[in-house]
């Protein structure tokens, strides 16, 4: 079987995050650019179906030229056979719907797919709407949240966790599914997978290269646009609650109006 | 990306896993295996024979970052630093073949057995004999202080088999089994909190089949001064792994700690001696760096190798002291994982070889200075 694993180059989790001007997220600052985390579980839960149903896995990356280096140094080197990365000026800005639109377009020429993995969101974004959207764009069925990913024949099984528990959905392939963290445990890339990671294909697209029309990406094409924003206020200090033998209903209290029960 | 990858494995078992091991006396396969099983056990071992095609530089780079992810594997230095550099530069190609390929999956240990009751510092004293006997030699004599025997598949085992003119020992290495009739062993119960023990080797009309020789017989001093070389670099790689372990504690515990209304990494009291470490420890890796590199191709290293040996093990001492010291109480813990990381840093400075016998060899190579015993 052959898989598409959607990928996105993110700054380091653990960096601070501003944001420029024009309300995009500000990423000329120093943080480590790093694959998004939530990917390594989708290259990871490709590369299990893969290694068990044999085929190929290839990395799909809209970003940068920069993420370039993403895919050299983490999704190629834990085993994904090549990488498509489209770049382009006119991509810059693009919301989730711009993205999942440029997505579906670069997929329409990777041929003969039957599953689409992504991460359910992206550490930078997190707005979880690209997987759907893509559904959309594509057509094709879309399984989200999965926390375990099973195939059967042409069918495609993923177990989504639910507040009361788990609910089983399954498709007919090709279909698209997102990931949610904790469904593997990504590897680490091995010594040979470092190696032969430098000679894998990478096919660098434009944005025409990949069938995309540039009025419908980019900042000012996006549907969603970034009215306001303030940075985050300083931390408050907390309520310090002393226990002179009462501070159990204090609690209940507090977490009852801050409706935590 | 090596560096990455091995970070990656060893923080995902951890200081706590690894305090377990010991808690339990249990050793630390796993792990092993699994860098093993990734490539990055036998990264300097060639190609031919599974490994990696890489150097010494490379090998410290996993000695390093598995000690600084609070896991350091003491049996990198003898079996993957030491006993494969031996192999893949003497080893017949039948040896080649046997022992590199399991050593380089991180399969199997190989032990190194020099040390002797008489002979630690002074390898010349060496009394363990291998005499010839037909088509085996016979081991007699005894081994002290030997990591990982009980790990181990094979124990690479320095012997006399003769004196030169001089009444000098002449010097042979062999590999023999670690399961052997004629082979005793008994633990050294030592203060060191780690899954490694060492071992007392007895050795009584042991036979070990002459193919298990390790290049020209009589010729063993020079193999092993070429592996002691590889042992000090990648034992100062661990030393610096220990070292940033400390320090990164440290800082981590005075960023957040705080005392007097601010974290008290604010107060230079805390801060600037810890400063001072990552100082000693930078350069230290800097000369170790060069060491590895010269070694690598093949230039003298020796100078290099002693002092990057020296610098390492007083940065990893004085690091873990001082991250012990800003963490207060807690620098006791077994939590903070500190002070049970102190014996083996303190280990660095005695073993694989003395703080004094590298003074003596940088004031006499160095300096010029006479020779001093
Ligand atoms: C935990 C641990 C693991 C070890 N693992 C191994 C192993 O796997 N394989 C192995 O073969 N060995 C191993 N060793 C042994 C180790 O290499 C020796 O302990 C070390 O080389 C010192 O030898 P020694 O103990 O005989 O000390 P000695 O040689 O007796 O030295 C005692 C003291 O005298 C000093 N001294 C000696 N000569 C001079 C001189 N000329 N000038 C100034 N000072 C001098 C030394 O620096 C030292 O301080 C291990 C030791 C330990 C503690």
């Amino acid at each position: 079987m052959n898989i598409v694993v959607c990928a996105k180059q993110v700054p380091d989790t653990a960096a601070e995050k501003r944001l420029s001007s024009d309300g995009t997220l500000d990423r000329s600052n120093d943080a480590d650019q790093i694959l998004n985390p939530l990917d390594e579980y989708g290259t990871e839960a490709a590369l299990k179906l893969v290694e068990a149903n044999g085929g190929e896995v290839t990395i799909l990356m809209v970003g940068p030229k920069s993420a370039t280096e993403t895919l050299r140094k983490k999704a190629l080197p834990m085993g994904a056979d090549k990488a498509i990365q489209v770049t382009d000026e006119a991509l810059h800005g693009s919301d989730a719907v711009a993205t999942a639109y440029a997505l579906a377009q670069a997929l329409k020429q990777v041929e003969g797919f039957d599953l689409v993995i992504l991460g359910s969101e992206s550490t930078d974004a997190r707005g979880s709407l690209v997987p759907s959207a893509l559904s959309e764009f594509t057509g094709l069925p879309g399984l989200t949240f999965a926390k375990s990913i099973e195939v059967d024949g042409n069918v495609v099984r993923i177990q989504r966790e639910g507040d009361k528990g788990f609910e089983t959905v399954e498709a007919e392939m090709p279909a698209i599914v997102s990931v949610v963290k904790g469904i593997n445990e990504p590897r680490y890339p091995s010594f040979k997978g470092i190696m032969a990671a430098k000679n894998k294909p990478l096919d660098e697209k434009d944005a025409a290269g990949a069938g995309i029309d540039t009025s419908m990406v980019g900042l000012a094409n996006s549907k969603s646009k970034v009215g306001e924003w303030k940075e985050r206020p300083p931390k408050e200090a907390g309520t310090i609650v002393e226990d002179d033998g009462e501070a159990f209903a204090k609690l209940a209290d507090w977490l009852e109006e801050n409706k935590l029960l | 990306m090596i560096r990455d990858s091995v970070a990656g494995i060893c923080r995902s078992y951890g200081r706590t896993w690894f305090q377990e091991l010991y808690k339990a006396d249990k050793r630390s396969t796993e792990l092993w295996e699994n860098l093993g099983e990734n490539g990055f056990i036998g990264l300097n071992i060639p190609e031919e024979y599974g490994g990696g095609g890489l150097g010494i530089f490379e090998i410290c780079i996993v000695c390093e970052e598995a000690a600084a992810a609070g896991t350091p594997l003491l049996l990198l230095v003898v079996s993957a630093a030491i006993n494969a550099t031996l192999i893949s530069k003497f080893g017949s190609p039948e040896q080649k073949q046997e022992f590199l390929p399991p050593l380089a999956a991180g399969r199997s240990i190989m032990a190194f057995a020099i040390t002797e009751p008489d002979a630690g510092s002074n390898s010349h004293q060496i009394a363990t004999t291998a005499t010839r006997d037909g088509d085996i030699y016979r081991l007699n004599g005894r081994k002290t202080f030997i990591s990982g025997v009980d790990e181990a598949d094979w124990i690479l085992v320095v012997a006399r088999t003769g004196v030169d003119d001089k009444g000098k020992a002449m010097l042979s290495i062999f590999v023999v089994d670690a399961e052997m009739p004629g082979l005793e062993k008994t633990v050294i119960e030592t203060a060191i909190p780690s899954p490694e023990k060492q071992w007392m080797l007895f050795f009584d009309d042991a036979e070990v089949p002459a193919t298990r020789l390790i290049g020209n017989e009589h010729e063993g001093l020079r193999a092993v001064f070429l592996g002691l070389n590889p042992e000090r670099i990648t034992g100062a790689a661990m030393g610096l792994g220990l070292a940033r372990y400390a320090l990164d504690k440290a800082a981590q515990y005075c960023r957040e700690r705080e005392v007097w209304g601010v974290p008290i990494g604010m107060h230079q009291g805390v801060s600037h001696p810890l400063a001072e470490r990552k100082i000693e420890l930078e350069l230290a890796k800097l000369m170790t760096q060069k060491a590895a590199t010269l070694y690598d191709q093949d230039l003298p290293c020796g100078e290099e190798a002693n002092m990057a040996k020296f610098a390492a093990a007083e940065a990893s001492i004085n690091s873990v002291d001082q991250a012990m010291q800003a963490l207060g109480g807690n620098g006791m813990t077994i939590e903070y994982g500190l002070a049970d990381l102190w014996p083996m840093a303190r280990l660095m400075r005695t073993a694989p070889v003395s703080r004094e016998m590298i003074l003596n060899f940088v004031a006499q190579h160095s300096l010029g200075l006479p020779k001093s015993y």
